[in-house]
């Protein structure tokens, strides 16, 4: 970690040693929201009342911003209805209704065994894979991994936006093992379970990305042994990085820290300085994908907070995540929040029905009277926000320049630059909706510069 | 309707756990070493002007709370805080009314005409004080020889160091700094010990309930100013000093002597009116040690650390513009 960190972000409790995924059975009904990543809407490939398969394909879109959705359970459609996904935007949700045999479709594509298999097959081919498999990157708001892998479709309208200069070739792959957002640790609990499927998928990662380097950030004081020995067979570098240093295990910091690339914000990512990064798990699915030649139809997904057993499952995709706080041994009495991905950056559902899918990587459950509530108090300019805002800005102005809709002010004050990381929320002592104001000054700055 | 029905809010969705309270708390209990000194050395008419002073303060912000018709503040302590802060820079013998209208001065003309916590451009406790100062000087010069708790001897009246020093740029010499740091000397209630006061800074340094930079700053700027008066005054010239650590000793005696030390550490960081940037607050802090030198050295003023931390507050907007480099932002052209 570098020296000025120290002094910036905030240090959240290490997460508990996290156990290695527990098989959850499939549901009785699974529902699979025809989006389950940052993009276009798949179209469903299916009616209510006909037979589906395990892998059979039940949404998928001509358009390149979009994943395709599988089956997960083999049974019956029973509807087409619409629900409401982690983000609050409504999607048409294909329901399946589970007969318990788990038949799979005909294999159509045929397996690739092994590292050196990835290495020799055409990117175009390996990408054309992923995009078949509908794998979409582990993270809240994650985009297709075909998305991700590939260079922009409109280089020059891209640099415009962007603003930066040049897109760089892409030289190094950073694969994430650490979590940034504890408790909410699915990374972590994959870490003994590495084998061959993380060798074929990084291969096939630096193969179709053109990366050279590959580097491996493991977390400090997590057990990763097998992942290092790993590294010394494939050649990876290793770096290690803090569990709880907060928000520098976040794609665009981390880049930064690995190889001292400033990530352009806010339209830009970690491709247009020549790192792709991936979180472990995704690494994992893409080596699973290759290997068995099928989709995958489950998702590493973890609960934790206020549950009797918080622990990291392996789930279907499509199963309520009601189901899964089931499994976890329940949730409080009186439940309060929860939370799709960690406390800081998670966004909180308002139905614990909403299903587990390829942008989820677990819950946080709270109980109502652990809620954290927000004052109206106005801000004391004590610089704590300033202190803590891992990217240089000055929160505590923006704040009061968003609160008293000055957009365009706040926007000449880097307003856009923010990560949303929520360090000046956790730090305010007037206990202001600092991440609140901000986003809802970048999207009213968006609207202005829209009309 | 469904009794358990999920709250929905943006993130975060965990908070620190500090609070406007808890972080006076911490500045309460970083002042106790402090004034526990200062009581133990002045005792009983000490006593009663602290008190007086935080329930004058206390009742001002009742009363302004009242014409304001808002809920009024005292819980989160930061008046009291205040009130203690006054307390401790008034001299021990103090007329009775002082603390009291320095109490009231401090909420109403320091604080809630603008709009109270969070809106007061300057340190309101410094307010009160330089409106005090300049309306009754002597009352404001009351103060006493120290003495151990428990002496019973009578009080007798004394004049401070940094008084003697306007007289006579000699008073380096004279002073054990040992007495000074620990106190042992004539001054107000809650500045005299150096280092109650440095103990009770780096505890709130710890807390991170200040910034580090500004009283780095502070002390770093004073050192400088003083070894430069040290090396360049004609009248220090003169007492002929060769060696460094000479001249440092009129250094330790500058850091020691008067406010300078609850200027740097708690009057100076008070959150409201110190700068929020990196360098603007390290530029805060210098300017605190600077101004603090300058005057006690040249200027017409017995004490410059007061005065020293008013200027900076109106500079403060000012300092708050040195911003530091947004990661990730885009230079076009680059």
């Amino acid at each position: 970690m570098k020296l000025s960190n120290l002094f910036k972000g905030i240090r959240l409790p290490r997460p508990p040693a996290a156990a290695p995924p527990v098989d959850l059975p499939a549901p009785e009904r699974v529902y699979l929201p025809l989006r389950q990543h940052r993009g276009a809407v798949a179209e469903a490939q299916v009616k209510p009342g006909d037979q589906v398969a395990i892998g059979q394909v039940v949404g998928a879109s001509e358009e390149f911003e979009s994943a395709a959705v599988q089956a997960t359970v083999s049974g019956v459609v029973e509807s087409i209805v619409q629900t409401v996904d982690p983000a609050g935007q409504k999607v048409p949700t294909v329901v399946i209704k589970n007969d318990g045999a788990d038949t799979w479709v005909a294999d159509t594509a045929e397996a690739l065994a092994d590292p050196a298999g990835a290495k020799a097959s055409r990117p175009s081919r390996l990408l054309k894979r992923l995009r078949e498999s509908g794998l979409v990157r582990a993270q809240v708001e994650g985009r297709p991994l075909h998305v991700d892998l590939s260079p922009p479709m409109a280089p020059q309208s891209y640099l415009y936006m962007t603003g930066i200069p040049v897109v760089r070739p892409v030289d190094t792959l950073i694969v994430n093992a650490v979590d940034p957002d504890p408790p909410v640790c699915p990374n972590l609990s994959c870490l003994t379970q590495v084998g061959e499927e993380l060798a074929v998928g990084v291969a096939a990662l630096a193969r179709i990305s053109g990366a050279k380097r590959v580097i491996l950030a493991l977390p400090a004081g997590g057990d990763a042994s097998a992942l290092a020995a790993m590294a010394g067979q494939h050649e990876w570098e290793t770096a290690s990085v803090s569990q709880t240093a907060y928000p520098f295990a976040t794609d665009n910091l981390l880049v930064s820290a690995l190889t001292g690339r400033q990530v352009p914000t806010p339209y830009g990512e970690p491709k247009d300085v020549g790192v792709v990064l991936m979180p472990l798990i995704s690494a994992l699915d893409v080596g699973r994908v290759l290997i068995s030649g099928r989709p995958v139809i489950d998702r590493v997904f973890t609960v934790a907070g206020e549950v009797k057993n918080p622990q990291t499952f392996r789930v279907r995709l499509g199963t309520p995540i009601r189901d899964v706080i089931e499994a976890a041994g329940g949730g409080p009495s009186r439940p309060g929040k929860i939370i799709v991905g960690g406390p800081m950056m998670g966004l909180a559902i308002f139905d614990p029905a909403t299903p587990v899918t390829r942008s989820t990587e677990g819950v946080l459950v709270q109980s109502a009277g652990n809620v954290v509530s927000y004052a109206d108090h106005p801000c004391i300019h004590c610089g704590r926000c300033v202190a803590a805002c891992p990217v240089n800005l000055i929160p505590s102005e923006l704040g009061k320049l968003c609160e008293f809709r000055m957009y365009e002010e706040a926007a000449e004050m880097n307003l856009m630059n923010c990560i949303e990381c929520g360090c000046c929320a956790y730090v305010c002592p007037a206990k202001r909706p600092m991440v609140h104001f901000l986003r809802h000054g970048k999207t009213e700055v968006l609207a202005g510069r829209m009309e | 309707m469904n009794e358990n029905l999920l709250t929905v809010s943006t993130s975060p969705h965990k908070l620190g756990g500090m609070s406007v309270r808890s972080m006076y708390l911490e500045y309460i209990i970083a002042l106790a070493p402090a004034l526990l000194v200062g009581l133990y050395y002045f005792g009983f008419p000490a006593l009663i002007t602290v008190l007086l002073t935080v329930a004058s303060a206390a009742v001002s912000e009742f009363v302004a709370s009242l014409i304001k018709k808002k809920p009024s503040n005292l819980s989160n302590l930061h008046v009291l805080c205040m009130g203690l802060m006054l307390g401790m820079i008034l001299p021990p013998g103090a007329p009775w009314w002082l603390p009291i209208i320095g109490g009231a001065l401090t909420v109403l003309l320091g604080m809630s005409i603008f709009g109270g916590l969070g809106a007061y451009p300057m340190n309101p406790v410094l307010v009160a004080w330089v409106a005090l100062y300049i309306s009754w000087p002597e009352s404001m010069n009351a103060f006493l020889e120290p003495q151990a708790l428990g002496t019973g001897d009578e009080w007798s009246e004394a004049e401070t160091l940094l008084m003697q020093l306007k007289g006579d740029v000699s008073t380096f010499e004279m002073v054990e700094l040992g007495a000074l740091w620990l106190g042992n000397v004539a001054g107000f209630i809650g500045s005299t010990s150096a280092w109650a006061l440095l103990v009770g800074g780096v505890y709130l340094l710890i807390r991170r309930i200040i910034p580090w930079q500004i009283p780095v700053g502070a002390v770093l700027g004073a050192i400088g100013m003083a070894l430069l008066a040290a090396y360049t005054d004609p009248s220090i010239l003169e007492l002929g000093y060769e060696e460094f650590g000479a001249n440092m000793n009129i250094v330790w005696f500058h850091l020691g002597a008067g406010g300078f030390m609850i200027a740097a550490f708690f009057l100076g960081p008070e959150p409201v009116t110190s700068p929020v940037t990196p360098w603007g607050t390290f530029l805060f802090g210098v300017g605190i040690g600077l101004m603090t030198i300058i005057v006690r050295t040249w200027g017409g003023l017995v004490d410059g650390a007061f005065y020293g931390v008013l200027l900076m507050n109106a500079v403060t907007p000012l300092l708050d513009r040195i911003r530091p480099k947004v990661i990730g932002k885009v230079v076009s052209g680059a």
